[in-house]
């Protein structure tokens, strides 16, 4: 060993030890994917009903889903590989457009579009006016003023709104509240500087929101105010991103052909699986499942309830625990003592809010049951303390990341600002949350979608499992998409466990996943921004 | 560095406040903007500054030089009390800033630094546009009438107006490394300060950049006092009226004319630091 022998001096290091651990651990995580991907897969089968199509079914089904796809990808593939991403996000925006009506439908459910009519009007116009004309002249008062107005207006709003006994017709109302100021984002972005060309755009825009208040009745069947709805969520977002890309490079039109070929492989997959097949899925989770109520026939069973009162609930956590978990991590990261006996205490406050995290969640549903219910005295099972008991929930989570956001914040960028004299309420508006702001969101959103799948807080706070109509305010007995598939799981008919739950399941999951793709988009968007 | 092994500096009286010696150059009251008298900052138990006095006159380049954590930066630091954001930072002594004690209870560090400005060893602009950047100080203090007059003086006046007078809108951390530095530096005196204070401004900047920032440092001196902290001792010697040396324990040995230090210091050990014996 010690003498230099010139055969063996730059042998092999035994990585032995190293290899090994890596082998296992890459196992491990392969068995890991793979059984969650086969328990996937066996609920997306029971779901969809899968197993009672036949091989021929399939078979045409590939080659109609599949021959218009490919022969696009191959398309854009070698032949225009610059419209590759303006091909997906074209084939994105419209269902991503159709989730959005969708929660500006159940917004319209939780208040009458009167009530959104008349504070728009009074409270969120008047304030964004007033902002608009203090930040054009480059004065700081501008959020303070906009408050003051928005606040005076919901002040007034509150007395004028039992007065007011003629209103115009909903659907005139959605196209105030939504189109008009929808075209005039458009309108801004499109053309800056161009006053006559954002006159067009608003007044296409608006006159295609009317339009489709008489199309939308006569041709798909849904009222005035639902096709506004789908106009302005879905129409108008697509025809924004389509003419933008025409306006800039006439010759990328084959890529928005995105959306048409994939509804085209969808159609065209059923269309020819049922022609050539002889017999087809039976999917449970379809739009019967969607929208109805839940029953005691399996077959007329469905989650409409219980996605309405998710989405409640998520709401109210939504705002309760980013407002208060950003305060609580700006307060500890910022304002609190780190040093003498202020500091100790707010080390041990720190240090039990990462513990909080870890509490089990029925523990939580006890707090919510005795905190909300018993000493406040709100009612059992309502949109409130469901809301108000999760977000409790979440809270230690969203105070973690958001407090790691804003610690991963140079302190070189906060020198800089408080050497320009800035207060430390300046430097945190101006300079630290604006940096933090892709960490606090990304936490948030992971913690919402801890939040959307608990079942057992809600049964402590006494929610209950099924409920027949959607909640229509927060004080309504709400059941949730969690609660509904526990029960469905424990039913006595079989159909309920093996075909319901899973569809309930695969729902849960795919609005879970929208809420990650978008915290995963929105990290970064602002990453790349800052 | 205990007395003994250095008995000269205690001939020369560096541990007398009235300065025995001429090791400490006394400027008339009139020209001075910045005074220390036997000021002392403590980290804790460690005492990063001791019984420092010294006057810093008005519209000159002052710069301060010494080794590694002999207290260069605690000083400068001291001036704007920027030294009040570490929680276990205590400052005895005073500092008097146009013959008022920043050190006083009635003073606020936020209105003191509104005339103090400060660039800092790392270039650090916003993550907001070249614009914004320039306009925090101006929109911070609710002065915004004739904003764009403001940025554009700011820049021209560090020198980067025509680099970057066709892109306000971008982003200041896409600029290169000498360019944001200026871009901190115009950010600083957008708010018209009576002194900016730069912690070793160039020391993360390659030679060009860095003679870039030197020349623009002898045109701010015209409008501006300027105290600048350098690890350089080269770049002292080009762009400094007067030098500071501070040498280990936060003591400061030798001030006086900068052409005078470098030519033929007094003190021995303020020598040897000079001739690169030690530090």
């Amino acid at each position: 060993m010690s003498e230099h022998n010139p055969d063996t001096a730059f042998a092999g290091v035994s990585r032995l030890r190293g290899r090994i651990f890596g082998s296992l651990a890459k196992a491990a995580s392969w068995l890991g994917v793979v059984v969650l991907a086969w328990l996937l897969f066996m609920v997306v089968v029971d779901a969809f009903g899968l197993t009672a199509a036949s091989t021929d079914w399939y078979l045409g089904a590939l080659v109609g889903f599949g021959a218009p796809l490919a022969t696009y990808s191959a398309y854009l593939y070698w032949k225009r590989p610059d419209l590759r991403w303006i091909a997906v996000r074209a084939t994105v925006i419209p269902p991503a457009g159709l989730i959005f009506a969708g929660a500006i439908f159940v917004l319209f459910l939780v208040f009458e579009p009167f009530f959104w009519f008349l504070y728009y009007t009074i409270a969120v116009l008047p304030a964004v006016a007033v902002y608009g004309h203090f930040a054009t002249r480059d004065d700081t008062r501008a959020p303070l003023a906009a408050g003051f107005v928005g606040v005076v207006g919901l002040v007034i709003g509150y007395f004028v709104e039992p007065l007011i006994l003629i209103m115009p017709l909903p659907w005139i109302m959605l196209v105030w509240v939504l189109v008009v100021p929808a075209g005039a984002l458009i309108a801004y972005r499109q053309a800056p500087e161009d006053r006559q060309q954002q006159v067009t755009i608003l007044g296409t825009g608006v006159a295609g929101g009317v339009l489709a208040s008489y199309l939308g009745p006569a041709l798909i069947g849904v009222t005035p105010d639902t096709a506004v709805i789908l106009y302005a969520a879905t129409l108008l977002p697509v025809a924004w991103y389509n003419g933008a890309v025409l306006a800039n490079d006439r010759s990328a039109w084959p890529g928005l052909l995105g959306p048409v070929v994939a509804l085209g492989a969808i159609g065209g997959g059923i269309v020819l699986g049922g022609l050539v097949g002889t017999t087809g899925p039976e999917p449970v989770l379809d739009w019967q499942f969607l929208t109805s109520a839940p029953s005691t026939l399996p077959a007329n069973a469905g989650l409409f309830p219980a996605i309405v009162g998710s989405v409640f609930i998520i709401a109210i956590v939504a705002i309760v625990s980013f407002v208060v978990g950003v305060g609580a991590a700006i307060y500890l990261e910022e304002y609190a003592p780190q040093t003498g006996v202020g500091g100790t205490i707010t080390r041990i406050i720190r240090v039990n809010i990462a513990n909080l995290a870890g509490v089990p969640s029925v523990v939580y549903g006890l707090l919510g049951l005795g905190l909300f219910v018993n000493l406040i005295g709100m009612g059992l099972g309502i949109v409130l303390v469901a809301g108000l008991t999760l977000s409790l929930l979440i809270l230690p989570i969203v105070i973690i990341s958001a407090q790691e956001a804003i610690r991963s914040v140079p302190e070189e960028v906060r020198e800089a600002s408080y050497g320009m004299g800035a207060t430390r309420w300046q430097t945190i508006r101006e300079v630290v949350l604006p940096r933090a702001v892709p960490g606090v969101l990304t936490g948030t959103i992971l913690a919402l979608s801890r939040a959307i799948g608990e079942t057992a807080p809600l049964l402590m706070i006494g929610a209950a499992t099924t409920v027949f109509r959607p909640p229509t305010g927060f004080a309504s007995q709400v059941s949730a998409m969690p609660l509904q598939v526990f029960y469905w799981s424990f039913h006595q008919k079989s159909a309920f466990r093996e075909l319901i739950a899973p569809a309930g399941v695969v729902t849960l999951l795919v609005v879970m996943l929208s809420m990650n793709v978008l915290a995963i988009y929105l990290r970064n968007r602002y990453e790349q921004q800052a | 560095m205990e007395e003994s092994t250095t008995g000269d500096w205690s001939e020369t009286g560096l541990d007398e406040s009235d300065g025995g010696d001429r090791d400490i150059e006394q400027i008339p009251e009139a020209e001075t903007i910045i005074e220390a008298r036997n000021l002392d900052v403590y980290y804790g138990e460690e005492r990063a500054l001791n019984d420092v006095s010294m006057s810093i006159p008005e519209q000159k380049v002052t710069a301060i030089i010494g080794p590694s954590g002999c207290g260069k930066s605690t000083f400068l630091r001291s001036i704007n009390r920027m030294n009040d954001l570490i929680d276990i930072a205590n400052v005895t002594g005073e500092l008097c800033f146009k013959g008022k004690n920043v050190y006083d209870e009635d003073v606020d560090a936020v209105a003191l630094r509104r005339q103090v400005g400060m660039v800092f060893q790392a270039p650090n602009p916003f993550p907001k546009s070249i614009y914004d950047n320039v306009a925090y100080g101006p929109r911070i203090q609710n002065d915004t009438e004739n904003l764009d007059e403001q940025v554009e003086q700011a820049l021209r006046q560090a020198a980067l107006w025509d680099e970057v007078k066709d892109r306000l809108d971008e982003r200041g951390t896409d600029l290169s490394g000498g360019q944001q530095q200026r871009l901190c530096i115009a950010r600083a005196i957008a708010v018209d300060p009576e002194v900016v204070l730069m912690d070793e401004p160039a020391s993360a900047l390659d030679p060009v950049a860095t003679s870039k920032i030197e020349d623009l440092i002898d045109e701010l001196s015209e409008d501006y006092t300027v105290v600048i902290v350098t690890h350089n001792m080269q770049q002292a010697a080009r762009i400094s009226d007067k030098t500071a040396v501070f040498l280990t324990g936060g003591h400061l040995v030798e001030y006086g004319e900068t052409d005078r230090i470098f030519q033929n210091p007094r003190n021995e050990r303020v020598e040897d630091y000079i001739s690169g014996k030690f530090g």
